[in-house]
């Protein structure tokens, strides 16, 4: 039988060598231990030594001095006595016995068994990324393992929140009915002289700081007036009246996703300056949708203007768990009567929405008519906590 | 020298070392009973003329490595007793700042190079300061004590065989006190003597009367010439007693008789000395007690200090785990580069740094002429000589506690260990001595050794071939564990590895030896700690390790076409590890898997996804996976070690699976 002659591996990890050339020839006589052939592993050139005895056939198609051989490539033939060289030159041995496929499994015990969950499973990530876009993460549809609930499915979600039935938007309608199912809703009406309040505006603007919006006068007033009123500054909760620790009020905020009301803590406490700086950031990051829920949560009260579009008067809806909300339309200067005398003056109507369950019609009439008194002599409020635009404040 | 030539003045200087250490131990005994000292107490008492008489011809540039049982040597070698005592006090003006007690006692500046709580240790790192004298031709001598406990022990095998195949300047100092801890010497020893062992070793050997300081300063006297002259290292087995137990508060006679202990009390090596001093007429009485009186008021006032200073501050309980940082220079940005294998450019830089630095040298098995196992050191023989390529016995404890030895005294030894499995028989003097001892000195002796080998799985290497071993080292503090995974990382570590003064774990994946990349000619550093972003993506965090960055790069490929956008980061370096870059990378895709040859239980994968989870919380999309080895010793059988490696498919699975996480 034939002996083959292959190339063997001469360091741990040679793969592939240079046949650098036979030491013997074709036909030669070769005895174990005879140096056979030269080859270049990864470290030096090395004469490999036969380990068997027979005469040398080297076939045609055998490498060629310099070539690059493989490990296990066959380079020739050891003829026995009276042996022909095998007819057609085998191909070359594998390197190693071919393996079944053996694959290592990533380190993936299976999931602790628990009881079915109460809300879909999600990442963290995606809850995190739900908080920055203002969407509610549950009402997406988890496209994970298992159904998990994953970025790009909140992502997803805020993308289709920007068209027609977006999260925001369902949240939005099912807060508005639920408020409407819940609370018994009363609205009062009363217009209210506001020369005043525009020439304090005025004044503000004439003085070059941040002028505040008359939205931001109102929330200021409402909380001058809810320290006085502070049943409607409570709420109903659990089928009774409970009241609030501190004065936080909403404003309606309208964004392209739908209605927002980001809310202003201590709105009784800070002053006008820095309540204006506040909302104005809470407004513009509600537009551009980098509100936290954070900042959209725990508001007693709520104040909401149509007046920009016109509107004089409307019958606000209550922002839940809160007691009451405060529309305020338009400001318009027209003739009134003022000592019997036709004077032009600037009005404006206030729409007061309140629960009734939670207070009755006088309380929330004397709430409104605190407010109206304000709002006609709104300075010593206002300058409160200054600085003020008369330079009055305390500093 | 001697005894009948010693003056006046050496002999009662020798009076004053040996009653200073019998003093100072009293007060230490005293002040164990009444909590002073914290921890434990191994008293010298009984054996003082050893370490005065062979530290009588030893200055602050020789080195004394020693034992649990060190009080009496640091004193002989110059700490003073003030800062022994404020060491056992644990004071911040102790001799190891507080950090060592009894038992790690490291005075630097007086060439006390510490004792240890493991026996045995000593040997070898004393051999090692031998061979820094010789290399860096300074004269000094290495010198180990050891009890009788440490002669059984396989250091002592290897250390004395070492020292005395290189001829090292080293003197090994027995103190054959007959009980390791309770264990008598006459039970565990075949042979009864120390001495005639050295016989084995092809060294001289002498036994003493371990109570007779003017023999035993004779003796060592002609040891430490021969050592300084170039003859070599030598043996003293010195038979000695200690009269107080093993450790304050222990028992004592459980294993030996109180009439035993009273019988050696006589043969007291002070007395002994006072009472020649006396009858040679060197001394008076008067004189005599003059000295015991200064010495007494001397160790009360050591006392009185050590016990007025200041503990340590609880702020640095962890500092000089490691050397300062190095001021890395920046990859010179327009050098020539060409392609060169990973085994060339580690070849590259060590011949580099071994030319610039007189104080490398290189121990191992193979690495002399032949040029080492994987040409780590092919050519550098002839060119360095055979103290700096410096073959080995098969002996890795031996050689690597000598290196450590060797880098406490200012050489700069590269331990070539050719296979990380190898080195396993000396993990103890990698983790217990060489990782510890920048910090037990606080920062004042440098370890810069580097122990280097092959790692990883291939080409049926089996079971004790193929370890990977870095997730254990990087457990330790004190080390810095390297894997690069290219040529380009291999060369530029391995320039730093030799810059750096902590010790360094340089392991080499063997299937990548023969990869090429494109390397700058020149040289430049790769600083440990900073990970590689070897590709960049959006979908999904891998990070890899060796060999599998290469699989992954690969797996980076197949999924590309599939629209799967991978980010690849390669450590580099495991300690320290680059948390920060992979958790940027995790904020960006939200996804994580670690591929790594190595176990996975406790492993580098762990230790990553821990991290992540903690500082990396909010931004996973998926859960932190892991494809590591299997949990197995590595089998010899293709078809075996096949199955217990991640392969291409794997990988490429394994980040599919997490995208659809």
């Amino acid at each position: 039988m034939a002996i083959p002659i292959t190339v063997p591996r001469l360091g741990w990890n040679m793969e592939q060598g240079v046949f650098v050339g036979w030491l013997k020839a074709d036909g030669d006589t070769i005895r174990v231990g005879d140096s056979l052939f030269t080859l270049e592993g990864e470290k030096a050139a090395e004469d490999v030594e036969c380990l068997d005895a027979g005469a040398l056939h080297i076939p045609a198609n055998a490498p060629q001095p310099g070539e690059t051989v493989l490990v296990g490539a066959l380079l020739g033939y050891l003829l026995q006595p009276g042996e022909s060289p095998p007819k057609a030159d085998s191909p070359p041995m594998p390197v190693a016995a071919a393996a079944e496929p053996a694959v290592v499994k990533a380190i993936a015990s299976p999931a602790i068994e628990t009881t079915p969950r109460e809300r879909p499973a999600s990442s963290p990530r995606a809850r995190r990324v739900a908080e920055e876009l203002n969407v509610d993460w549950k009402q997406a549809k988890g496209s994970g393992h298992s159904g998990r609930i994953r970025e790009k499915d909140v992502r997803a979600l805020a993308e289709a929140g920007t068209s027609f039935g977006n999260a925001t938007r369902r949240l939005i309608a099912e807060r508005m009915v639920a408020s409407q199912k819940a609370t018994a809703p009363v609205t009062l009406v009363t217009t209210v002289d506001a020369t005043e309040l525009v020439q304090f505006r005025d004044r503000c603007k004439a003085n070059g700081s941040a002028v505040p919006s008359y939205t931001d006068l109102l929330v200021k007033l409402c909380a001058a007036a809810l320290e006085r009123h502070p049943a409607l500054n409570a709420r109903w909760e659990n089928d009774r009246v409970v009241p609030s620790a501190g004065i936080r009020i909403g404003i309606a905020v309208d964004t392209d996703g739908g209605l927002l009301v980001p809310v202003i803590r201590d709105a009784a406490k800070i002053s006008l300056a820095e309540l204006t700086v506040q909302s104005r950031d809470l407004i513009e990051r509600a537009r551009a949708g980098k509100l936290s829920g954070k900042e959209l949560r725990g508001g007693t009260f709520t104040v909401s203007s149509l007046g920009g579009f016109g509107i004089d008067a409307f019958t606000p809806i209550i922002n839940l768990p809160e007691c009451a909300v405060l529309g305020m339309g338009r400001i318009r200067r027209v003739p009134v009567v003022v000592d019997d005398q036709i004077a032009i003056r600037d009005q404006v109507t206030l729409s007061l929405t309140f629960d009734h369950r939670i207070v009755d019609g006088a309380p929330a009439a004397r709430f409104l008519q605190t407010l109206t008194k304000l709002v006609e002599a709104p300075t010593p409020t206002l300058d409160s906590l200054a600085p003020s635009p008369s330079g009055r404040g305390l500093g | 020298m001697s005894r009948s030539s010693l003056d006046h003045e050496s002999l009662l200087q020798l009076y004053r070392s040996m009653l200073r250490i019998r003093l100072c131990e009293e007060q230490l005994a005293k002040s164990h009973q009444r909590g002073l000292v914290h921890g434990a107490c191994h008293t010298y008492v009984g054996q003082e003329a050893i370490a005065v008489g062979v530290c009588a011809h030893l200055d602050k540039n020789d080195a004394v490595f020693s034992t649990h049982r060190g009080h009496g040597h640091a004193l002989a070698k110059g700490v003073t007793p003030e800062e022994l005592i404020a060491e056992l006090y644990g004071r911040a003006t102790g001799c190891s700042r507080g950090r060592g007690g009894s038992m790690h006692l490291f005075s630097p500046e007086v060439g006390m190079m510490g004792t240890s709580g493991i026996v045995g240790p000593c040997i070898l790192q004393a051999a090692g300061a031998g061979y820094s004298s010789k290399l860096l031709k300074n004269g000094a001598v290495g010198v180990a004590f050891f009890g009788d406990g440490a002669v059984n022990n396989g250091a002592f095998h290897e250390g004395l065989n070492l020292a005395s195949i290189w001829k090292l300047p080293a003197l090994f100092v027995c103190e054959n006190n007959q009980f390791a801890t309770e264990v008598p010497f006459s039970y565990s020893a075949g042979n009864p003597t120390v001495a005639s062992r050295a016989a084995s070793y092809g060294m001289p050997g002498a036994e003493l009367d371990g109570n007779d300081v003017l023999a035993i300063r004779a003796a060592a006297g002609e040891a430490i010439a021969r050592a300084r002259s170039g003859g070599g290292p030598t043996l003293l087995e010195c038979k000695t007693y200690r009269t107080r137990p093993h450790a304050e508060g222990m028992g004592d006679f459980t294993y030996r008789t109180r009439e035993d202990v009273e019988a050696w009390k006589p043969r007291c090596p002070i007395k002994r000395l006072r009472e020649h001093l006396l009858a040679e007429k060197v001394a008076s009485e008067k004189e005599l007690a003059g000295i015991e009186e200064q010495m007494q008021s001397e160790i009360l006032a050591a006392h009185a200090a050590a016990e007025k200073s200041a503990p340590p501050k609880a702020s640095e309980a962890a500092t000089h785990v490691y050397s300062e940082p190095r001021q890395v220079p920046a990859v010179p940005a327009n050098a020539a580069t060409r392609e060169t294998t990973y085994m060339q450019a580690t070849l590259d830089a060590i011949a580099y740094e071994m030319e610039k630095n007189p104080a490398i040298f290189v121990l191992g098995e193979g690495i002399g002429k032949r040029g080492g196992n994987f040409r780590t050191t092919f050519g550098l023989y002839d060119r360095f000589g055979p103290d700096r390529l410096c073959d080995t016995p098969i002996a890795e404890r031996g050689f690597v506690g000598l290196g450590g030895g060797a880098a406490m005294t200012g050489a700069r030894p590269v331990i070539d260990f050719m296979f990380a499995d190898f080195v396993l028989d000396s993990v103890g003097e990698i983790i217990n001595q060489i990782a510890k001892i920048q910090y037990m000195s606080d920062g004042r002796i440098k370890m810069p050794i580097l122990l280097r080998g092959c790692i990883g799985i291939g080409h049926s290497a089996a079971t004790h071939h193929s370890g990977n071993y870095y997730p254990m080292y990087a457990h330790f503090p004190g080390l810095r564990v390297v894997v690069p995974s290219n040529a380009y990382d291999a060369k530029g570590l391995l320039h730093h590895a030799l810059r750096v003064d902590d010790p360094v774990l340089f392991l080499e994946h063997r299937e990548l030896l023969s990869t090429k990349s494109m390397v700058p000619e020149g040289d430049y550093e790769i600083p440990f700690g900073q990970a590689a972003i070897v590709r960049e993506g959006t979908d999904v965090t891998v990070v890899a390790l060796a060999l599998m960055v290469h699989h992954a790069q690969k797996a980076c490929d197949i999924l590309a076409k599939e629209g799967v956008s991978v980010e690849l980061i390669d450590p580099r370096t495991v300690a320290p590890l680059d948390v920060d870059t992979i958790l940027k990378s995790v904020a960006k895709t939200g996804r994580l898997l670690i591929v790594d040859e190595a176990f996975g239980p406790y492993g580098i994968g762990a230790e990553i996804a821990a991290q992540a989870s903690d500082r990396g919380f909010d931004d996973l999309d998926a859960p932190i996976r892991r494809l590591n080895g299997v949990h197995t010793p590595t089998p010899y059988s293709p078809s075996l070690e096949a199955a217990v490696v991640p392969n291409l498919e794997s990988i490429t699975q394994a980040i599919r699976d997490l995208v659809a996480e």
